[in-house]
């Protein structure tokens, strides 16, 4: 049951916290849109104990995760931009003696405003981003912490020098969220992401990712919503292809070889863009 | 063996000599010049105005930062003054104080000057000091969407301009679209494309049509003063058609005059003048591609775009033309022509346009002002403003002496689009820097809603 919380939590966290990687933040523009549905696999069965060192699961129990997510922006100005997303989950936790335990339904609603702040000679842009959460699950299921919560991202994207690659970019985010509860989590991560193209329609995004949830509550709970002090490292890579100027896809993998109370989580993503 | 080593030790020894023999005398020539260069020293000055676009508002104080620079090895004693003019030159408020800095430092100093009127004003600093004189001077502007002028629009100017436009369309186009594969790559097709325009004559034009889809918008692109276009490879979202219109580029088989006298061909005659002609090759260029959505031109999402001359031309096209959707342009050229000849007048050395025409004036003593704004004014980029409905960005830089920079706001004022936007950039001539290209890549974007 402990895998199933922390495997909850770590989907969670990758669907909350960064849900638009291939587009990262730049301000999406004034009347225009962007859809993003998406499709994100998680597997386990190994964990790290609290200390980061690898726990063997028992033979024959795992946790597996599905989830379909949904973003969509809106430019609301040239700098301020409307987002949201909501993710459809589906979980299974297989335990040694072949019990298994489902869970599915809508997860954390994530709905915020994105702004501007500057731009760099419209070539990198420095901008804050506010959002709200909302649990769109009765309590008692274990698809989320349960509770509502808050978060403020900065972020910081742009493209890379020409001497380097002239369509590459970058996208570093840092972000701290709060879920009211009295024992929080705070949590607190940043990422960086390298877009490097492969050839005009083709690139390669590498995104590094450093977690960190705080809770008074240091317990390794089978219940998903006690469980909330841990931290991670994810590496992920991704190729993207596109279609045409209004219809890209991505597709990556991740693995997570550090971490501290979590699950050594690994899946892969895929995820189509749509501008409309 | 040995002797190549003995040899080659020798030869190091003269090759090293030989370079110190050289580089010595080098070295120490440097040594001087730099020992030199600090006895004199410099005062290096900047200026930055309390808006970085140096524009006010109205009833708003103007206050530049001055930073002072001393390099020398002593004090510099002086005075420092500044004198605000009006663009055409008179003078409006001047303030002379002593001024010292220390060797080898600095100092800020804050200028106010008092709120002004709508309009563009020079300021001039001086610096009259001991090792050291220097002047820098700059442009601010208050209020400039406020900004005002007189249209002398002619009487029978709608109806000139729709005779001109009927003759137009009376000749037959005959185009040509000739494939140039040798131009072309992988991405870009590029194409050489010929048409017939007003009073017959050739013009040419290239078109460039990105490989990667099959329907784009266009951004068509009008020439500067005899300004040769080339193919357009630079953008991957739209169609680009650059046209050069008669005179220009590779469009001289019939017209091909100098830029001393292009501007003043047939400017006695407003029928014959050759802006008549120029104005009808960018409404042909429309012609054309209205015509050739076959080959994957979006008709609905044209934009037209020009700098210098080609702000004015862009300008009279969007104007004469509703089938163009955006209008952008940079320091249009010949906008509000009665105030930049006032304006010029105060100019120590004159500068295009009315370098070309007064110099036509002083060669033809017998033409009269009069008789120039009565052929001009047909042609006046300001007089089609209004009928400019589209959405319109304009980039202006405010050292500008071609296109002063109130002659285009009040261009501007007067276009007929309530949904426009001008960009000033204070410290450019006539040209706009890489940032306006940035934004104006974006904001066009967001007009025809591209991703």
């Amino acid at each position: 049951m402990k895998k199933l919380i922390l495997s909850c939590l770590c989907i969670l966290v990758f669907i909350g916290i960064n849900p638009y990687r291939s587009f990262a933040s730049w301000p999406i523009g004034k009347y225009r849109d962007i859809v993003i549905p998406s499709m994100f696999l998680y597997h386990q069965t190994d964990r790290f104990d609290r200390d980061g060192h690898r726990v063997k699961g028992d033979p024959g129990a795992g946790f597996t995760s599905y989830s379909a997510n949904l973003y969509v922006g809106y430019g609301i100005s040239r700098r301020l931009d409307f987002i949201a997303s909501v993710p459809y989950v589906y979980t299974q936790n297989k335990f040694a003696n072949g019990d298994k335990i489902t869970n599915q339904g809508l997860g954390d609603l994530y709905m915020g405003l994105s702004y501007n702040l500057v731009n760099f000679n419209y070539v990198r842009y420095l901008s804050v981003q506010v959002s709200g959460i909302a649990p769109l699950y009765n309590h008692s299921v274990e698809l989320g912490l349960g509770n509502y919560g808050a978060e403020v991202k900065l972020m910081y994207c742009g493209n890379l020098p020409k001497s380097i690659a002239s369509k590459g970019y970058f996208n570093t985010e840092l972000a701290y969220r709060r879920y009211f509860d009295v024992q929080g989590p705070d949590q607190l991560s940043f990422s960086g992401t390298v877009g490097y193209p492969i050839s005009h329609h083709d690139q390669l995004n590498l995104e590094l990712l450093f977690f960190r949830s705080f809770s008074s509550n240091k317990a390794f709970n089978p219940n998903i919503n006690n469980a909330r002090d841990y931290a991670f490292f994810k590496p992920s890579l991704n190729y993207g292809h596109q279609f045409t100027r209004r219809f890209s896809t991505f597709i990556g993998g991740y693995y997570t070889p550090f971490g501290k109370n979590t699950g050594v989580g690994y899946g892969g993503s895929i995820q189509a863009i749509i501008k409309i | 063996m040995r002797n190549i080593n003995i040899y080659l030790k020798h030869t190091s020894f003269w090759a090293v000599l030989i370079v110190v023999a050289i580089l010595l005398p080098v070295t120490k020539a440097n040594a001087f010049f730099l020992q030199q260069k600090n006895k004199e020293g410099e005062v290096i000055l900047d200026a930055k105005p309390a808006n970085k676009n140096a524009l006010f508002k109205a009833g708003e104080e103007i206050s530049y930062k001055l930073s002072v620079k001393n390099t020398y090895n002593e004090k510099q004693e002086g005075k420092f003054s500044y004198i605000v003019t009006s663009d055409d030159g008179k003078k409006i408020f001047e303030n002379t104080a002593d001024f010292s800095v220390g060797a080898g430092s600095s100092k800020s100093l804050s200028v106010k000057v008092a709120p002004k009127a709508a309009g563009f004003y020079h300021i001039n600093f001086m610096f009259n000091l001991s090792a050291y004189d220097d002047t820098v001077r700059k442009v601010f502007g208050v209020n400039p969407e406020a900004i005002t002028s007189e249209l002398h629009k002619p009487d029978d100017f709608d109806q000139f301009w729709e005779e001109t436009r009927q003759q137009l369309s009376k000749v037959s186009p005959q185009y040509k679209v000739i494939f140039r594969p040798d131009l072309s790559t992988k991405y870009k097709k590029v194409y050489s494309v010929e048409m017939k325009s007003y009073e017959n004559l050739l013009i040419r034009g290239w078109l460039v049509i990105p490989t990667d889809g099959s329907k784009f918008p266009v951004h068509y692109r009008v020439p500067g003063y005899v300004v040769e276009l080339k193919p357009n490879m630079d953008n991957d979202d739209y169609i680009a058609f650059d046209i050069n219109v008669r005179g220009n580029g590779n469009s001289k088989d019939v017209v091909h005059i100098n830029t001393d006298n292009y501007s003043t061909t047939n400017i006695q005659d407003k029928d014959k003048y050759i802006y008549r002609g120029v104005y009808m090759d960018c409404l042909r260029g429309l012609d054309f591609l209205y015509s050739h959505a076959n080959l994957g031109i979006d008709t609905s999402k044209i934009f037209v775009e020009g700098g210098s001359q080609g702000g004015a031309l862009a300008v009279v096209t969007a104007g004469l033309d509703k089938r163009v959707k955006v209008l952008t342009m940079q320091v249009p050229l010949y906008a509000d022509i009665r105030d930049n000849y006032s304006i010029s007048a105060s100019y120590k050395e004159q500068v295009v346009p009315f370098k070309m025409f007064r110099q036509y004036k002083n060669q033809h003593p017998e033409f009269t002002w009069e008789q120039f704004y009565a052929t001009f004014d047909y042609y006046d980029p300001q007089n089609f403003a209004p009928m400019v409905k589209c959405p319109v960005l304009m980039g202006i830089g405010l050292l500008d002496q071609f296109c002063p920079p109130r002659c285009s706001m009040a261009l501007f004022n007067h276009l007929g689009s309530t949904n426009k936007e001008f960009v000033c950039v204070p410290n450019s001539t006539h040209e706009v820097d890489f940032n306006y290209f940035m934004f104006q890549n974006l904001w066009v974007r967001e007009k025809f809603r591209i991703p």
